[in-house]
């Protein structure tokens, strides 16, 4: 069961971005950012198993449960998954500083793209601020998803998240 | 010192061999390759996406329960909070509303009058069916919503979808037992408008921000902010008189602003209005009937209509949910 976590969690995030909670416009972007971010920081858990064909396939469904084309939050997620598994585990000396600043700079050229992709998809100019405002979002809440998902993976915080958060130090 | 002997130090190699780095391409290609087929409106695809959304409805459904519940709670909360101001905006509303009551009868029976000495075709009624909003979809390409109701009910594509407020959108998709509503507000969304009391006609574009734009007014048009919007009916899909919005801006920058609250829909009521271009585009399936001509077949909780409108009128309740559907709905069918 340990196993499929890391999958059964973003599915639940998938789920969620689907579910309709009433956000305002604007903020219309955080909650499939944050799957994305899911995706990144399994990639990141040292022992945590989420390989890019899964991330790809929950991403897929992400697309096909918001109705927006095919292929495109599966490509964010691949994107993440890529990158946050070149990045190294937070056991390998790297601390929570060094995976947000990669998660700062996945993101914002994650935005740029998406934003470049939407934009080429429609043949116009796709209002920025949305995207701009979820990236923003996702970045404030990188500490609290991470502290999150190692509490799933481990049932608790204790000793290794102190580890982990010392990291380098 | 950091504990190099502990399984969570413990190095993991990435094994970036040939074949990984391979699937790797795969799946950006896949992902590629699924974009542009998306893009192009691959009817594989369309179709593929259609089964695949039937079957991940009832995980919406009852994924969308609880947030649904917490949301009416906390507008309850707030109802509670408000309450003492509320009534008293409503005996306010309700004196007025009384006098409009008095003015529209009156108005009824000149127009029935003045249609009689014409001789004027008797239009015929909308059937309609409520349903409720399982899923809610955002993010830089759609704003759409998918509901509860599908072919099954006799929906096809191109259906205008109202509320108690208003025109929400149109039925875009539809699958065996829910359909995606493209909403007002999606780039996509391009609806025939006529403005104010002259009937200014133009086109209300979406552009995923909560106004529309208000678009090919003709050159000299007087446009005053506040005045209503309601569909033209000119694009031979959606029925002519629902109401849009109303206009806010000032001259050369015109807006609508719709009366639906299209970022909290709960129920919302699909209209059957099989206009000669949507069944062109979408052919009703073999053995089915039409809306107009008859009552959809529906193996459902279904009441006839009031006695207001001059067709049945079906109404589905779908789930637990009240809301407005059936006085909403009828009032904008009357429209």
């Amino acid at each position: 069961m340990t196993k499929f976590l890391p999958a059964l969690s973003v599915l639940f995030a998938v789920v969620a971005t689907a579910v309709p909670w009433g956000l305002p416009a604007d903020a219309t972007f955080i909650l499939p950012l944050v799957m994305v971010m899911m995706v990144f920081c399994w990639r990141a858990i040292p022992g945590a198993a989420l390989p890019p064909a899964g991330a790809t396939a929950l991403g897929l469904l992400a697309d096909l449960m918001s109705g927006g084309p095919l292929g495109y939050w599966a490509l964010m997620s691949l994107t993440a998954a890529t990158v946050g598994g070149r990045a190294g585990s937070l056991g390998e000396g790297r601390d929570l500083g060094f995976h947000w600043l990669i998660w700062i700079a996945l993101v914002s050229a994650l935005a740029c793209f998406g934003w470049l992709l939407a934009s080429l998809y429609y043949f116009r100019w796709i209002d920025w601020w949305p995207i701009a405002f979820g990236a923003l979002a996702s970045i404030a809440l990188f500490p609290v998803v991470l502290h999150g998902l190692l509490w799933i993976r481990h049932g608790r915080l204790g000793p290794e998240r102190s580890a982990i958060f010392r990291g380098g130090s | 010192m950091r504990e190099r002997g502990s399984p969570l130090f413990r190095r993991h190699r990435p094994s970036w061999r040939a074949p990984v780095e391979l699937l790797s391409f795969g799946l950006y290609f896949l992902c590629a390759v699924l974009l542009v087929l998306s893009r192009i409106g691959h009817g594989v695809i369309a179709d593929t996406r259609d089964g695949l959304v039937d079957l991940t409805a009832p995980l919406l459904e009852a994924a969308s329960f609880p947030a649904i519940e917490a949301r009416r709670a906390m507008e309850r909360v707030q109802s509670y909070v408000a309450a003492f101001d509320e009534v008293d905006r409503l005996k306010m509303e309700n004196e007025e509303l009384k006098q409009w009551e008095w003015r529209t009868k009156l108005l009824e029976r000149k127009v029935a009058h003045l249609r009689a000495l014409l001789n004027a075709v008797e239009e015929p009624g909308l059937v309609f069916a409520t349903g409720r909003v399982i899923a809610d979809a955002r993010g830089p390409f759609v704003r759409s919503a998918l509901i509860n109701l599908g072919r099954q009910d006799g929906l096809r594509i191109g259906y205008a979808v109202i509320n108690g407020d208003g025109l929400v959108g149109r039925t875009v998709d539809a699958g065996g037992a829910v359909a995606r509503v493209l909403l007002l507000n999606d780039l996509n969304s391009r609806i025939p408008v006529l403005v104010g009391p002259a009937g200014v006609r133009g086109l209300a574009s979406g552009d995923n921000s909560t106004e529309l734009q208000l678009d090919f007014l003709p050159d000299g048009a007087t446009l005053y902010a506040g005045d209503e919007v309601y569909t033209s009916g000119s694009d031979g899909v959606l029925p002519r008189g629902l109401r849009v919005g109303v206009v806010t801006g000032t001259q050369g920058a015109f807006k609508v602003r719709p009366y639906a609250e299209l970022n909290s829909l709960d129920t919302v009521s699909v209209l059957f209005f099989d206009a000669p271009a949507l069944t062109r585009a979408d052919p009703p399936a073999k053995g089915s009937v039409g809306a107009l001509s008859a009552v959809p077949h529906v193996d459902r909780t279904a009441t006839t209509a009031s006695a207001s409108l001059p067709m049945p009128t079906v109404i589905k309740h779908a789930g637990a949910a009240s809301g407005i559907s059936a006085g909403g709905g009828q009032a904008q069918a009357e429209r």
